[in-house]
């Protein structure tokens, strides 16, 4: 038997393909995780809680115009989302500090494969892995279609921004798995970074409202005199009212000021990029989504048109009381997201560069 | 494993140039306030099995993962095949082969998609990754074992997979971390027989280990690490000319030792109780020197029944080092 192959030609180094090396890391990684048994288990009872809750939403709602799939599906997108920022950290973290804990981070440096292609393979894998989550609610996402009501404009760039949102967690856990040294330390910082987008920005939101605290002039509503009357049984007409002239103070907060401060968060990333549904016809309410992420949407969109819209009679006018057309708050959103996700992706792609200079202390490499 | 290599094969080529194999001089490396390695020269040629000893803590493997280009040296210069391991590691590992002290295996996967998936990392497409993780398989005797999960294999056969992973892109330089820790006897001689065929086939390998007794048997030269620094470079065919402790057995020991006395040769005696025999050891100049103070003391008589160096070459070297050691 022979130990060498044919004598490798003088000169040629053999080379390894950008995107082969990317395949090859994500097939390792991918058939590691579906051999896995309690990632099924994981999935069984995912499916069985997603359709519980989407039950129970389609039989409590769909009692008035608003048929249930779309609240349905929205829920479904909301839960994916939610549990996916719970998930995906878990997926995402431990692949490199589990490989370095094994030994087997070493001998993937000892070859041909780049920092960036082993990362770029290790995203890949545990974003797949994350969209799992998605894949097996197709089943209820195609229940929530059936009664016709989905605002199909919107789906599909609900669907696209939530796999994107995944994405992006997913790269946080990679970049965080390869700056750690411990799997444990790495899921914690990942949780707490993803914490940092959905509920850090919510607390800043809501600390910074005393910052902008400020002094309107407002005055009391008027209705037609004829509502007042005992013997008046027509139509009310909430707009039909005039301002007083007589304006009196009144605190409130400069909503609009602060408003970015949410755009990194996921949910109001992926809520703002979606079209919006149109009221039903005659329906001219701001308030028109029942769904969670169209609720998020309408919050948004009302926290960025700032007090003067919130206040029926501003310096004794009358507000239109209709949202004006906001900037898409989405686009800085994930800007900002992509920025930060970045930095650490980019600090943990260096600490995989070999020959290593630095070793944090009590490490070793092999 | 059909053929055994005989001593004869065991005289490497000399190769022109020497630019090939491994050199690397002055090489320092500490993490944090902890200096692992102070000043190792070391050079291995390739045809050669060369042997790393040295206590726990000496800077073996730390000397191994700055020739496997996963550390970078603080000081020093390494030139693997000529290839700069830290200006081009990528050239330098294509001809790197390198077996850790850890096992690191994936557990889900089986021996032969590990070996078929790191054979897709060297470059090698799937036919050829596959025929070559057949052959592997084949020579690290896991054939049986090939497609279990790599969580079943006790710590022999991981280590056995380790070696062939090390082998799969067909290195010219194999660096080995301890790979006979954890081989039962049969696969340590295996293994012997590996590296002396792929010494023979012009490789350059480095192999560190405990088991000095195997190293005599299969390395061609050893370099000696004591706390990070190379303090001596030694040739194994030089044993001839090296004086070494030699111990001499006898049924008589008053006879050995009135033989020896009557050849001027200094010796300490340790006699036997329970009746006249015992042993000398006896301090020899060479194997020559050894062969004609046996053939004397046969034919003065004396009724030896084993003569024999009194421990390997390499422990009495080690040993010596230490004794040298402040």
């Amino acid at each position: 038997m022979s130990i060498s192959t044919d004598q490798r030609p003088a000169g040629s180094a053999p080379t390894l393909g950008y995107l082969s090396g990317i395949g090859t890391i994500f097939g390792l990684e991918i058939r590691q995780r579906i051999r896995n048994r309690g990632w099924y288990i994981m999935l069984g009872i995912w499916f069985v809680v997603v359709a519980a809750v989407v039950g129970l939403a389609a039989l409590s709602v769909g009692v008035d115009e608003f048929g249930p799939g779309q609240v349905m599906f929205e829920l479904v997108i909301a839960f994916v989302l939610f549990f996916g920022m719970l998930i995906a950290p878990a997926l995402s973290a431990n692949s490199i500090t589990g490989d370095r804990a094994s030994g087997t981070l070493a001998i993937l440096q000892n070859t041909l494969l780049t920092p960036g292609q082993l990362m770029w393979g290790k995203w890949l894998a545990s974003w797949v892995a994350s969209l799992g989550f998605l894949v097996v609610t197709i089943p209820l996402i195609g229940w929530a279609m059936t009664y016709g009501d989905v605002y199909l404009p919107g789906a599909p760039v609900l669907l696209g921004m939530l796999a994107l949102e995944l994405a992006m967690v997913c790269a946080l856990g990679v970049g965080v798995s390869a700056l750690a040294n411990r799997t444990l330390f790495a899921v914690m910082v990942t949780y707490l970074l993803v914490a940092l987008l959905g509920l850090g920005t919510l607390i800043a939101y809501g600390l910074s409202m005393q910052l902008v605290k400020t002094e309107v002039q407002i005055s009391n509503q008027v209705w037609p005199e004829e509502y007042m009357g005992d013997e008046y049984y027509g139509e009310w007409d909430q707009d039909a009212y005039t301002c007083e002239s007589r304006v009196y103070p009144q605190e409130t907060f400069a909503t609009d000021r602060i408003t970015w401060l949410l755009a990194a968060n996921p949910f109001v990333v992926v809520a703002d990029a979606a079209p919006r549904v149109p009221p039903p016809p005659g329906d001219d309410e701001m308030n028109s989504s029942a769904g969670p992420m169209g609720a998020i949407s309408d919050g948004v969109r009302m926290s960025q048109a700032g007090p003067e819209y919130l206040m029926p009679c501003l310096n004794g006018v009358k507000s239109d009381m209709t949202l004006p057309t906001s900037t898409p708050l989405w686009p800085l959103g994930l800007g900002i997201q992509a920025l930060f996700v970045g930095g650490i992706v980019a600090a943990g792609r260096n600490k995989l560069k070999t020959p290593a200079g630095k070793l944090s202390s009590g490490t070793r490499i092999a | 494993m059909k053929t055994m290599t005989t001593g004869s094969e065991r005289e490497p080529e000399k190769l022109p140039g020497g630019a090939t194999g491994i050199t690397a001089l002055g090489l320092a490396r500490s993490f944090g306030s902890v200096s692992a390695v102070k000043n190792i020269d070391f050079h291995a040629a390739p045809g050669e099995v060369t042997a790393l000893i040295g206590p726990n803590g000496s800077g073996k493997t730390t000397l191994l993962l700055m020739l496997a280009s996963l550390l970078r040296p603080d000081a020093g210069t390494i030139r693997i095949h000529g290839i700069d391991p830290i200006k081009d590691p990528r050239a330098a590992r294509a001809r790197l082969g390198w077996m850790p002290d850890t096992l690191g295996v994936w557990e889900a996967l089986t021996s032969r998609e590990i070996l078929v998936t790191m054979g897709a990392l060297y470059g090698l497409n799937k036919a050829t990754a596959r025929i070559r993780a057949g052959e592997l398989l084949e020579i690290v005797n896991l054939t049986e074992l090939a497609d279990t999960p790599a969580r079943v294999l006790s710590r022999g056969q991981s280590q056995r997979l380790s070696l062939a992973r090390a082998l799969i892109n067909d290195p010219e330089v194999l660096l080995l971390d301890e790979p006979a820790s954890g081989l039962d006897p049969g696969a340590r001689v295996q293994l012997r027989t590996l590296l002396r065929q792929l010494a023979t086939s012009g490789k350059t390998v480095v192999i560190s280990s405990h088991v000095l007794v195997e190293l005599d048997e299969m390395a061609d030269s050893a370099v000696f690490l004591t706390k990070g620094r190379s303090v001596r470079s030694q040739r194994l065919d030089e044993a001839g000319t090296q004086g070494r402790n030699y111990t001499v057995t006898s049924l008589d020991l008053p006879a050995l030792r009135r033989a020896l006395e009557a050849g001027n040769v200094d010796a300490v005696y340790v006699s036997n109780f329970e009746n006249v025999g015992g042993d000398a050891k006896v301090k020899v100049a060479g194997e020559t020197q050894a062969a004609a103070l046996l053939a004397s003391l046969v034919a003065a008589g004396v009724p030896v029944t084993a003569f024999a160096p009194s421990s390997g070459l390499l422990e009495e070297t080690y040993l010596s080092l230490e004794d040298e050691m402040p």
